[in-house]
Order: structure tokens, then C-alpha cells, then sequence
């Protein structure tokens, strides 16, 4: 317990104290959490929709990818991003490696399929008469989707979280492909994982706690949007 | 205007046949009653007509030209379906009412004056500020009916659309489809399974069975097991408690049609060439239009016939009278 006690203080001490680094390590956490939650639902909202909504050749086999793509292990992801970006293979031109954006687009490859499939199941949830009530009454595709999109939004806001909860606890790729450089590619995660091996338990859990603060934050603020937008 | 051609239609591409119509149209003005028992193809034949699905096998066309999926999306702006359970989207009765308007790019004072009419027209102003968990079923249909009226369309289908309404509200709608015909040509295609309101209401109706035009209306359809091949001129189909006497070749599972219009109507039986000559007591009698009456009398099974209302004066038909129904064995369809 004292463990565990020490941990909150230590938190709190952390936070107050305006240090610097744990600041610029929240800060980049947050960063790179948002970045890789906005480019994965961007993309796997709409193929969700895509995926629930149309019928095209493939589709089912389109749906049991991003089904098992799902239970993609992170430290595959990052290895595979590894050798993608390291200088001597096909992406090594971007000079990512190292770097925050090769976090990000790690998180990107682990949170599309969370993106795709959830919000699939969402608008499959969704009664078809919707989509066809808008499309008699003059709607085109974008618009019966958006009819359709109000319909399931509590669901997917739930996808949103769960991507954002994915990111942000993430550790296997950010590790490989971040590298965790002080300062520069040092998440919450990767700190946690280096004060634990270094024995500096109290500054480990601190981090942890702050990262579940993070998380809680970002869901409350979620919550409040979908709350304004009950009718 | 709106028009099927050679249209057979499945959900999956060695499916069952739902569908399959050499022709049916819908021209302007015209108020079409689609009658036929559940899972007879009615839903899907009006979503057809809505071109809000493709028929698997023929052509949708309108004015005359074939409807290609983009001509679809720019027609569904002239034709629009309300279902049998109709859907409210999230929001008020009156953004309800507005949402086809908003896609057209009415301004909203115009909106507000069209779908205010719409309401008022449908009776239900009073619902304009509630959500759609505020309204009952009966209420949820009315307003379905003043959306889709609001935006004016060239062909309005309804499927059951007064299947949650009372008696009352029932004909205010059907006045409303009949002055909005009268007043811009606007053509109604209804489905519906209440007999009384599609003779009382439509001018054209239609009885469909297992995805066909049926000849018959569908009062008098019975599915039925065909004997094999008898020595008997004709053969004896078991139709609840009675037997009917058909001419056919056919044998095993077939539906049986009795065309009202071919029922001889009188008191007690009389001496004729009639196979089937069933006696009973009239249950209901409604009066279409033409100065023509449904006569329902329970002879064993339900059957239906058609008389003039002369005819039912001068046999002093009311209901619990007794009556006598007789058809040629020739009269019944098979199909």
C-alpha cells in the first residue's frame, strides 16, 4: 500500500512541481494519442461505413482482415515498421525512425482496425430503414450516411474512445519505431517501462497514474459531447 | 410515368422468386390499391417502385426511359415510399418534416410554411415540437405521410399506411391523397392488407400472390393440396370445412382463386350448373365504389363475392342473414 501511496504522491508532486520533462512527455503522449486517433477514425470510420453499408466483391473477406487485424500483435507492428522505415528499406527516405511520426503511424496501423470493425458493427446496429427513409426522401449517399451516422453516434463515439484508449496505452511499436529518446520520443508508456527496469518503481507509477488521469480526462470530455448532443 | 417491365426479382441469385411481373404501371394521377396476403410481395414490389432497390432480372422505367442506378438517386428526389412501420429520425416532429426539404435547399421560411401545411393537412401541428419517443405508432405513420407529402412528389408509395390508424384518421389521410391527385396529378400507389379501404379508396386495384398479378382479388385465395388425377370431372380441393370442386390438370400444392365477381349471390340454394354451392351466413358487407358491395359470408370458410347494391337490397342482405354461394367449378383459377 505504501507502494501504491507513494505512487499517487509522487503523481501529484510531479504534476505540481511544473517539471519539464514529465511535462514534455504528457504532452507528446497527448500529441501523438490525438494525431493517430483523428488519421485512424478518419480513415477506418468511413471504410466501416463502407464495409456495413455497400455490397461489393470481397467484402466479407474485406470484414474477417480487419476482424483478425484486430488481435495484431503491437510488437509485429512494430518490427514491420521497423524495417519499412529503418534507412536501408523502402520508407527509410521519410527519416522517421526515431521520431514521433513513426509512433504515430504505428498507432495509425493498430487503431485502423479497432476504427473499421467497431464502426462496422456500430452501423450494422444502425435500422436499415433509416438509410432508406433518407434515400426516398431525396438523400445521396453522403447524406443517408450521415443520417445513419446520427443514428449510431453513441456507438461511435465508443469507437472513438476505444481507438483513443488503444493509442494511448500502446507500448510494443512506440518502443521499436519511437525508440525512446529522452525528450524527444519518450511517451508515457515507454517512460513507465524504462523507470520500472531501472528500479524507480514510485516514478514509474507515477507516470501510470498520469496516463490513467489522461485517459479518464479524454473520456469525460467524449462523454460531455455526446451528453450535448441527446435528443 | 413510373413503369416495371419483365421484372423478376430475388434476394439471392438461386434465391426464391419474390417478384415477377411482366408489367406494372403507375401512370400520373392514377390511385392504385395494392392488395395481397403477408409475404406476397407488396414491400418489395413499392421498394421497386421506389428505386430504392434494382430488380434482379428487367427494367424500372420512368417516362418512358429505362432508370439507370444514377438516374435513381436524381428520381428518388420524384418518387418516395413510406414503409409499413415508418421510421422518425432523431429530432423533432418538425425537423422530421423538414429533412426532405433541407436536401432540396428550401430556405427555411419556405420550409417552414410547406411542412406547417403538410402538418396541418395530416392533423398533426399539435406534434410538431415532440420527439419521435413522444408519438404512438398511429401518430408516427401521420407524420411519415405529411414528410413525404411536404416534398411534393410526382409518385407517393405507401405501404400499410394506416395500419396503427383509427378509423377517423384512416380517412383523413385517403381525403388528403385525393384532393393532392386532384389538385397536381399526384400519382399513390398504396399496399394494403385492409380490403374495405382499397376498394373504398383506390380506383385501380391490383391483387398480388407469391410475387404475381393475380386475376383474383386476394378475399378469396386458398392455398391448397391438389388431389392426382381423378375420374371425376373435376377434382375436390379440402379448403377448411368444405371441399371445393375445381377443373384442373394440375396436381400437389397450388393456390386456388375464386373471383368475387363470379359468386352467385342468393337466399337458399337454387338448381344450376354450379359445382360448388355453399350456404352460410353473411358476416360483413362494404361498399366500394360504382354502386358495387363486398358480400363476406362464413359458408364454411370465409369467401367474398361481389353484388350491386340493388342486388342486396332486393335479397335483404344484412349481416347474420342466411345466403347461399354458387360457382362453377370452371370459375376457380389455379395457379
Amino acid at each position: 500500500m505504501d507502494f501504491l501511496g507513494d505512487g499517487l504522491r509522487r503523481a501529484a508532486q510531479l504534476l505540481l512541481s511544473t517539471d519539464a520533462e514529465v511535462y514534455g512527455i504528457v504532452f507528446l503522449t497527448l500529441k501523438v494519442a490525438l494525431v493517430a486517433t483523428v488519421i485512424a477514425c478518419g480513415l477506418g470510420l468511413p471504410a466501416g461505413f463502407l464495409l456495413a453499408g455497400s455490397r461489393f466483391w470481397g467484402r466479407r473477406a474485406a470484414l474477417t482482415v480487419v476482424n483478425t487485424a484486430l488481435a495484431f500483435p503491437t510488437v509485429v507492428v512494430g518490427l514491420l515498421l521497423y524495417g519499412l522505415l529503418s534507412r536501408r528499406g523502402p520508407l527509410g527516405g521519410l527519416g522517421w525512425l526515431y521520431s514521433w511520426r513513426a509512433i504515430v503511424l504505428g498507432d495509425v496501423v493498430l487503431a485502423l482496425p479497432i476504427a473499421a470493425a467497431l464502426s462496422a458493427a456500430a452501423v450494422q446496429g444502425v435500422d436499415p430503414r433509416i438509410r432508406r427513409t433518407a434515400e426516398t426522401l431525396g438523400a445521396g449517399a453522403w447524406r443517408a450516411a450521415w443520417a445513419v451516422a446520427r443514428e449510431a453516434r453513441f456507438a461511435l463515439a465508443a469507437v472513438i474512445t476505444a481507438a483513443f484508449g488503444h493509442v494511448v496505452a500502446e507500448i510494443g511499436s512506440a518502443m521499436i519505431v519511437g525508440g525512446n529518446v529522452r525528450g524527444q520520443t519518450r511517451t508515457l508508456t515507454t517512460a513507465v517501462a524504462l523507470y520500472t527496469s531501472q528500479g524507480d518503481f514510485g516514478f514509474a507509477l507515477a507516470l501510470g497514474v498520469i496516463l490513467l488521469a489522461l485517459a479518464l480526462l479524454v473520456n469525460i470530455a467524449l462523454q460531455v459531447l455526446q451528453g450535448r448532443g441527446h435528443a | 410515368m413510373l413503369e416495371l417491365r419483365s421484372v423478376r426479382h430475388r434476394y439471392e441469385p438461386n434465391g426464391r422468386l419474390v417478384l415477377d411481373l411482366d408489367a406494372f404501371a403507375v401512370p400520373p394521377g392514377a390511385l392504385i390499391g395494392i392488395v395481397g396476403h403477408n409475404g406476397s410481395g407488396k414491400s418489395t414490389l413499392l421498394r421497386l417502385l421506389a428505386l430504392l432497390e434494382r430488380p434482379a432480372e428487367g427494367e424500372v422505367r420512368f417516362e418512358g426511359k429505362p432508370v439507370t442506378p444514377r438516374d435513381a438517386r436524381a428520381l428518388r428526389r420524384r418518387v418516395t415510399l413510406v414503409e409499413q412501420r415508418p421510421v422518425l429520425f432523431r429530432g423533432t416532429v418538425r425537423d422530421n418534416l423538414g429533412y426532405g426539404l433541407r436536401i432540396r435547399g428550401v430556405s427555411r421560411a419556405d420550409g417552414n410554411r410547406i411542412l406547417e401545411s403538410a402538418a396541418e393537412r395530416l392533423g398533426v401541428q399539435g406534434l410538431l415540437g415532440r420527439s419521435r419517443h413522444e408519438l404512438s405508432d398511429g401518430e408516427v405513420q401521420r407524420v411519415a405521410v405529411a414528410r413525404a407529402l411536404a416534398i411534393m412528389p410526382d409518385v407517393l408509395l405507401l405501404d400499410e399506411p394506416v395500419s396503427s390508424a383509427d378509423r377517423a384518421a384512416a380517412a383523413a389521410m385517403y381525403r388528403v391523397l385525393d384532393e393532392e391527385r386532384r389538385a397536381r396529378g399526384l400519382a399513390v400507389c398504396l399496399a394494403s392488407h385492409q380490403l374495405e379501404d382499397a376498394y373504398r379508396w383506390a380506383d385501380d386495384i391490383r391483387a398480388i400472390a407469391e410475387g404475381k398479378l393475380s386475376p383474383v382479388t386476394p378475399e378469396n385465395l386458398f392455398r391448397v393440396e391438389l388431389p392426382p388425377r381423378s375420374a371425376g370431372a373435376a377434382k375436390l380441393a379440402r379448403v377448411g370445412t368444405i371441399a371445393i370442386a375445381v377443373a384442373t390438370e394440375r396436381e400437389g400444392p397450388a393456390i386456388l382463386g375464386v373471383p368475387p365477381t363470379d359468386i352467385f349471390v342468393s337466399r337458399q340454394p337454387l338448381a344450376s350448373s354450379a359445382r360448388n354451392v355453399f350456404s352460410g351466413k353473411v358476416t360483413r358487407l362494404a361498399h366500394a365504389r360504382a354502386g358495387t358491395v363486398h358480400v363476406t359470408a362464413d359458408v364454411g370458410v370465409e369467401l367474398v363475392a361481389v353484388v350491386t347494391e340493388e342486388a342486396v337490397r332486393e335479397l335483404g342482405l344484412v349481416p347474420g342473414s342466411p345466403v347461399t354461394f354458387a360457382f362453377k367449378a370452371s370459375a376457380v383459377r389455379v395457379f
